[in-house]
């Protein structure tokens, strides 16, 4: 008897828990709805300093903001979240985390930046936010378009923005931006000038058949130094190759954020060595004729950077970023060098060049915390040499950068339609090819069945093609582009 | 009417019997409470998860139901239920485990020179970090490493060596025996425990008579300790079937190596289809209440002869087939009785 009472009382605790779900709920889709209604009269064009970003007045927009002389006695505690845990420790090799707070705390020595870095960001940051409880300033990871004014403040619209900050319609939705980039990276190809040269490769191969040409002449010339060395096991270095198929494939802009979501069978063969088709297929040659490491299940990565700058590897495939990290592994800093990708388009190099992490700000911080980010994120970007030193494109635009490819445009991907912002993280999801998106398992699985022989390329890419044809259809996504 | 209650139940709080429950439930209110925040509410709230169509960031209103969309799901396509193959791997490697584990703590928990250090030796890697063992282990099969190098020592040559984790043949049990080597010593620390409450006297009495080593096991030892059998076995089959760690740190479940777990954990952080994943989480509960039934089962029929200290199973069913023949005599003769009067 008693028992049952307990037990009714536990159910009535329990159903009463859940109902409590349901209220904060209801505060969130107002929240939601608030913020979207002031979003669209923004959007709807006004350039009073209020308007631009979604609070209320008595801050000072990104682009009002005059370094040096605005706020230097504003008093301010604020925390900044990001990935760069190398940057935490006094060995690096750089300008570290404590060092660039030094520099801003000589003009704002009353603002206190508590820097915290995580080496599972991409999965944690998720984490933070949707526990509600997220820092000042964080890198903004993988949330949907339409959830962006949720989370994170505007900066401005997407005008005043961008004659200020380059990339910065990396996380732009209903013409407001709510990301500054900290640094801009480009695809190529990173690579020992020594093993190529000594292997008779002159010219920088300008298509796949060359490259493969090039690997080939490396592994006749020294059978123990591996051509192209996959890092197969890390996976993140797997899914990096899908940062390949739009602006470096295709030469074109709005491949990635307008086209793709639109195109029937983006994984077939277009015969003239572009497209995704040809960046995979590389890949696989590569593979099945020999040209890459003998066990792909157990590559290592750090050793790779010392392996790379002794000439025990030809190159690899990894994005501008990689490039300083080969030239710290080894003594031989000088023979590391970075080329474009191995695909033209109408004869011509393209090189895609975006946004790595961006800064967002907290939308629900208080007003002195965001004016003091806001202050933050412009000193970082414009006076702190953060995008130089870390061998980033220039984020200001003009400003230095130490990546420079001879004959090669850097072009920067378009910024999707409005309303169709969210479709390609649709179409990943649903499909689970997680295209740019963390899809690691499917380029492992390319590897695996190039050294197994199971399966062929074709086959793959019309699996790959029939995913995304579903997905489209599920999601109503129309087919207009071939 | 309400002061009786009142003092009808103050006087019960303050009675010995009163006072002993509401210490009991004072004490057990704080564990259940933090069972009920760190356990069970998230539980509900992932069983929920299960019938929607939703990402993690995905606000409370947006997220979409789909009944049971997710189940079918889940049960339809081939790389999820595919996956539950690949624990059974795992679960041979968990009956080699505890056989190996019964013979070490047979052998260990009599009087053996050195016996102390071997159990140290054995329980060892079982306090060693899951991650850190992947690591070690992802090093120790490397074409050329440690493990072939040893196997060189012996007389094999290199060419004749499979690729312990590329080779898809082998690569499974490659990763069944880190495990195996992983939890093989808790294992038998649990059973040397369980042995050790036996009476020697037994021992004594059963060489008296006659009986071997081996026999003596048979009879006297694993009755007696046939409940950490059924719980080490549980734990087991529930570990091959939830096999998660070393997949993911050595292979990061790729190659042919990704058990229910780790496509659960795909599905759920990179794709984001976090309903799906919750019911796949659902569905992996249903099958484990499952064999945890079956095995219950399975271990009653086996150790049925040692339910009770006196009588034997077949005694057990004759005594009570007795009963309950007279129980249905004694109703007949009242109903007689009755319909007589």
């Amino acid at each position: 008897m008693k028992t049952k009472r307990i037990a009714c009382i536990a159910m009535a605790g329990l159903m009463a828990a859940s109902l409590a779900g349901c209220g904060s709920g209801d505060d969130k889709a107002d929240a939601t709805t608030k913020a979207a209604t002031e979003a669209a009269t923004e959007a709807a064009g006004s350039d009073s300093a209020d308007d631009t970003t979604a609070d209320a007045e008595g801050i000072k927009s990104y682009a009002d903001i005059q370094l040096g002389t605005d706020f230097t006695d504003l008093s301010a505690e604020i925390k900044f979240y990001n990935n760069r845990t190398d940057m935490d420790s006094d060995d690096y090799g750089g300008k570290n985390w404590k060092q660039y707070l030094e520099d801003f705390n000589k003009e704002y020595p009353n603002i206190k930046v508590d820097v915290i870095t995580d080496t599972n960001y991409a999965d944690d940051a998720l984490t933070h936010l949707q526990s509600g409880n997220y820092e000042t300033v964080m890198c903004i990871p993988a949330v949907d378009m339409a959830d962006l004014s949720t989370y994170f403040m505007s900066f401005g619209d997407y005008d005043t923005m961008s004659s200020l900050v380059n990339y910065s319609n990396r996380w732009l939705y209903q013409g407001q931006v709510y990301g500054v980039p900290l640094a801009a990276t480009t695809q190529g190809i990173v690579y020992n000038k020594k093993v190529f040269a000594d292997a008779g490769v002159t010219d920088v191969p300008k298509t796949p058949e060359e490259f493969i040409a090039a690997l080939k002449a490396i592994k006749d010339k020294n059978p123990d130094c591996i051509p192209l060395y996959t890092n197969y096991a890390a996976g993140w270095t797997m899914g990096a190759w899908d940062d390949y198929i739009s602006i470096t494939a295709t030469g074109d802009a709005t491949y990635k954020n307008q086209k793709l979501a639109h195109t029937k069978d983006p994984f077939k063969n277009y015969g003239d060595d572009t497209h995704a088709y040809a960046v995979y297929k590389i890949l696989y040659d590569a593979v099945s004729q020999g040209l890459t490491e003998d066990d792909y299940s157990t590559t290592d990565w750090e050793s790779c950077k010392g392996m790379i700058n002794n000439g025990e590897i030809g190159c690899m495939v990894l994005g501008s970023w990689a490039y300083p990290q080969m030239e710290a592994g080894g003594p031989n800093a000088d023979d590391i060098g970075y080329i474009p990708f191995p695909i033209s388009v109408n004869g011509k190099q393209y090189a895609s060049s975006g946004a790595d992490y961006c800064y967002g700000i907290n939308v629900n911080a208080s007003d002195d915390e965001k004016q003091a980010a806001l202050v933050f994120v412009k000193w970082m970007t414009e006076k702190s040499g953060y995008a130089y030193n870390e061998d980033s494109l220039a984020i200001v635009p003009g400003s230095e950068s130490k990546i420079s490819f001879d004959g090669v445009d850097f072009v920067a991907d378009e910024a999707a339609l409005e309303g169709e912002e969210d479709y390609l993280n649709q179409l990943n999801s649903e499909s689970e090819l997680n295209v740019s998106n963390g899809g690691n398992d499917k380029i492992q699985a390319i590897i695996e069945h190039a050294a197994n022989g199971d399966m062929s390329f074709d086959d793959i890419m019309a699996e790959w093609n029939q995913k995304w044809s579903d997905a489209q259809e599920s999601l109503g996504i129309e087919v207009t582009e071939k | 009417m309400a002061n009786k209650k009142q003092s009808g139940f103050g006087k019960w709080a303050s009675s010995r019997k009163g006072q002993q429950v509401i210490i009991c439930a004072a004490f057990a209110i704080i564990p259940l409470l933090l069972l009920l925040v760190f356990t069970y509410i998230p539980f509900g709230e992932m069983v929920k998860f299960s019938f929607y169509k939703m990402k993690y960031t995905t606000p409370v209103e947006k997220r979409e139901f789909v009944g049971l969309a997710n189940y079918i799901d889940v049960f339809t396509r081939k790389d999820c239920f595919g996956a539950l193959k690949l624990s059974l791997y795992y679960i041979v490697g968990a009956l080699v485990q505890l056989v190996l584990a019964l013979f070490l703590a047979t052998l260990l928990s009599f009087r053996v020179k050195g016996g102390n250090l071997f159990k140290g030796f054995i329980f060892f890697p079982y306090l060693i970090s899951g991650i850190a063992v992947g690591f070690i282990f992802k090093f120790f099969f490397t074409r050329g490493f440690v493990f072939d190098s040893i196997l060189q020592l012996c007389g094999f040559s290199l060419d004749n060596l499979p690729y312990w984790l590329k080779d898809q043949s082998v690569n499974n049990w490659t990763l069944v025996s880190t495990s195996v080597w992983r939890y093989l010593g808790q294992m038998m620390v649990l059973f040397i425990g369980a042995i050790m409450s036996v009476d020697a006297e037994l021992y004594e009495a059963a060489e008296l008579d006659g009986a071997n080593k081996f026999q003596q096991f048979r009879y006297i030892i694993l009755p007696s300790i046939k409940t950490i059998v059924t719980l080490n076995v549980i734990l087991a089959i529930t570990g091959s079937l939830s096999a998660f760690e070393q997949p993911f740190v050595i292979t990061t479940g790729a190659n042919g190596t990704g058990t229910y777990f780790i496509i659960m954990n795909k599905i759920a952080h990179t794709s984001q289809k976090v309903g799906l994943a919750s019911a796949m989480a659902v569905v992996l509960l249903l099958i484990i209440l499952i064999c945890a039934a079956l095995q219950k089962l399975f271990f009653e029929y086996i150790f049925k002869d040692s339910s009770s200290d006196d009588e034997s199973y077949k005694a057990k069913k004759l005594r009570k087939k007795q009963e309950r023949d007279t129980k249905k005599y004694m109703k007949q003769m009242a109903v007689s009785a009755k319909g007589g009067k």
